[in-house]
């Protein structure tokens, strides 16, 4: 799409800007009062990441994002690379991120939009995310369901709760006013900027 | 925060600064894997040597990079000691060399129960908090050098060159994400710093409901943000940001190959050591 220069170079960069926020979330932990394990703010912004941007630039970031990990960058969470941890027992949540983006952003795209519908949306997301995850641990770790899931799943349970319910707020919060940004951004596009 | 050190281009004229970053990116996935390959800690004692050397060679400020390494110090023990606790194995071995171990400790009357806090110390949790430790402080430190001495131009010159023979994939797009996501971690860390002293004056800090605590996180910084990149865009179509550009052109000399060539000296080491 030549003609459509300011759409895709605004594109462009939300990209960018979400896997900077998904490397960052990695970064960013907040204790929670019942468990040892923190909630790490990566799959949040995936979920973000996904309602605003839709599944195809979503899911354009996120492997983006699995790519630069892949390639030696320490972006992973908690300072982790590699094709090791890529393949490694914690792997499925990172392949899980590319089903929970594409999820997220293709069922948030055909309901409309409204606080429940995003709901709907994050929920099927992290199904898929932690089917993938508990299964890949399952399978590479050669455990039974239940411990897998007890790893896997049940001490994130309320960090999927507070995240599901945040991101969703979020999106009935910030995504009229941007989308009515990207509508005039796509709407100018002959007439260069003038704001 | 705006003065982080680590992560970022730090302009010299040294061997490694002039180095063809093709090569070095190469270099960068060598030692990553690597990292990733070695089974027992003292496996990476050739690689940090030989990295560690890399790091004098670009002749960057090295501490003021360990300054602002204090976040994954902090990190590296909280894993050594979790690990330590918490992954099953053998316990401790009373006598170490000879000496036991409790003797070393010298802990008040209060705290009694030395030999219980090492017997649930596991020598397994032991060695896998040290092959994290070591893994991330070797990633930690290639990066460091990868990014110091090559310029984000040079970065993205070279992740397009090495895209383009891949079809359907506009490398030129792909090279301008990668390179805006470098500059926009340390404007969002910027930004994150900013907020969270502003709340703190304000005592969020208090509160303890976790809804609240993450959207008080999450709300301003992504509306911060997306304003910020909003900014980006006018910034990039006032200067005429396209996509049809010259190509960049890259010279390698016999250097390079030298270094490139430990770097696979490393890894077939490895390679060769954990077999």
């Amino acid at each position: 799409m030549p003609n459509n220069t300011i759409f895709n170079l605004r594109f462009t960069v939300y990209c960018a800007l979400f896997i900077a926020l998904i490397i960052i979330g990695g970064y960013i932990s907040i204790p929670i009062p019942v468990g040892p394990v923190p909630i790490t703010l990566a799959d949040f912004f995936v979920m973000v990441a996904g309602l605003f941007l839709g599944w195809k630039y979503g899911l354009v970031s996120v492997t983006l994002y699995i790519l630069l990990g892949a390639l030696g960058m320490p972006v992973f969470s908690s300072g982790t690379a590699g094709l090791a941890i890529l393949f490694g027992p914690t792997g499925g949540y990172l392949f899980g991120y590319l089903l929970l983006v594409t999820a997220v952003g293709f069922v948030s795209g055909k309901l409309r939009p409204s606080f429940f519908s995003y709901l709907v949306a994050l929920i099927i997301g992290n199904i898929l995310l932690y089917l993938a995850g508990v299964s890949w641990l399952k399978f590479l770790l050669n455990m039974s369901w239940a411990s897998a899931a007890a790893i896997g799943f049940f001490p994130f349970v309320i960090g999927i709760v507070i995240k599901i319910a945040v991101a969703a707020a979020l999106g009935c919060a910030l995504l009229p006013r941007f989308r009515q940004a990207m509508v005039s951004a796509s709407a100018q596009q002959s007439n260069t900027g003038d704001e | 925060m705006a003065q982080i050190t680590f992560f970022r281009y730090i302009h010299k004229d040294t061997i490694l600064h002039r180095m063809d970053p093709r090569l070095k990116l190469l270099c960068l996935l060598l030692l990553s894997l690597s990292a990733s390959l070695a089974a027992e800690p003292c496996h990476y004692f050739v690689p940090l040597f030989i990295v560690a050397i890399a790091l004098f060679a670009a002749r960057l400020p090295i501490l003021a990079l360990l300054r602002d390494m204090w976040f994954f110090a902090l990190l590296i023990i909280i894993v050594l000691v979790s690990n330590a606790f918490n992954v099953p194995g053998d316990p401790i071995p009373e006598q170490i060399f000879g000496t036991k171990i409790i003797s070393w400790i010298k802990l008040p009357d209060t705290l009694r129960y030395p030999e219980f806090i090492l017997q649930s110390v596991s020598v397994q949790g032991v060695v896998a908090g040290l092959r994290f430790a070591g893994r991330l402080i070797l990633i930690l430190m290639v990066c460091t050098v990868m990014t110091g001495t090559t310029s984000l131009l040079a970065f993205k010159n070279t992740i397009e060159w090495f895209l383009r023979p891949i079809p359907f994939i506009p490398e030129v797009r792909v090279a301008t994400i990668i390179n805006l996501v470098f500059v926009l971690i340390p404007v969002i860390f910027d930004t994150y710093t900013e907020m969270m002293n502003a709340q703190k004056s304000r005592c969020v800090g208090l509160r303890k409901n976790p809804f609240k605590r993450v959207s008080f996180i999450a709300f301003p910084l992504l509306s911060r943000t997306l304003r910020r990149a909003d900014e980006i865009v006018y910034a990039m179509e006032s200067r005429c940001y396209s996509e049809t550009r010259t190509r960049a052109e890259f010279r390698t000399n016999k250097i390079d190959w030298l270094v490139f060539s430990v770097c696979l000296a490393i890894l077939l080491f490895v390679i060769f050591i954990s077999e």
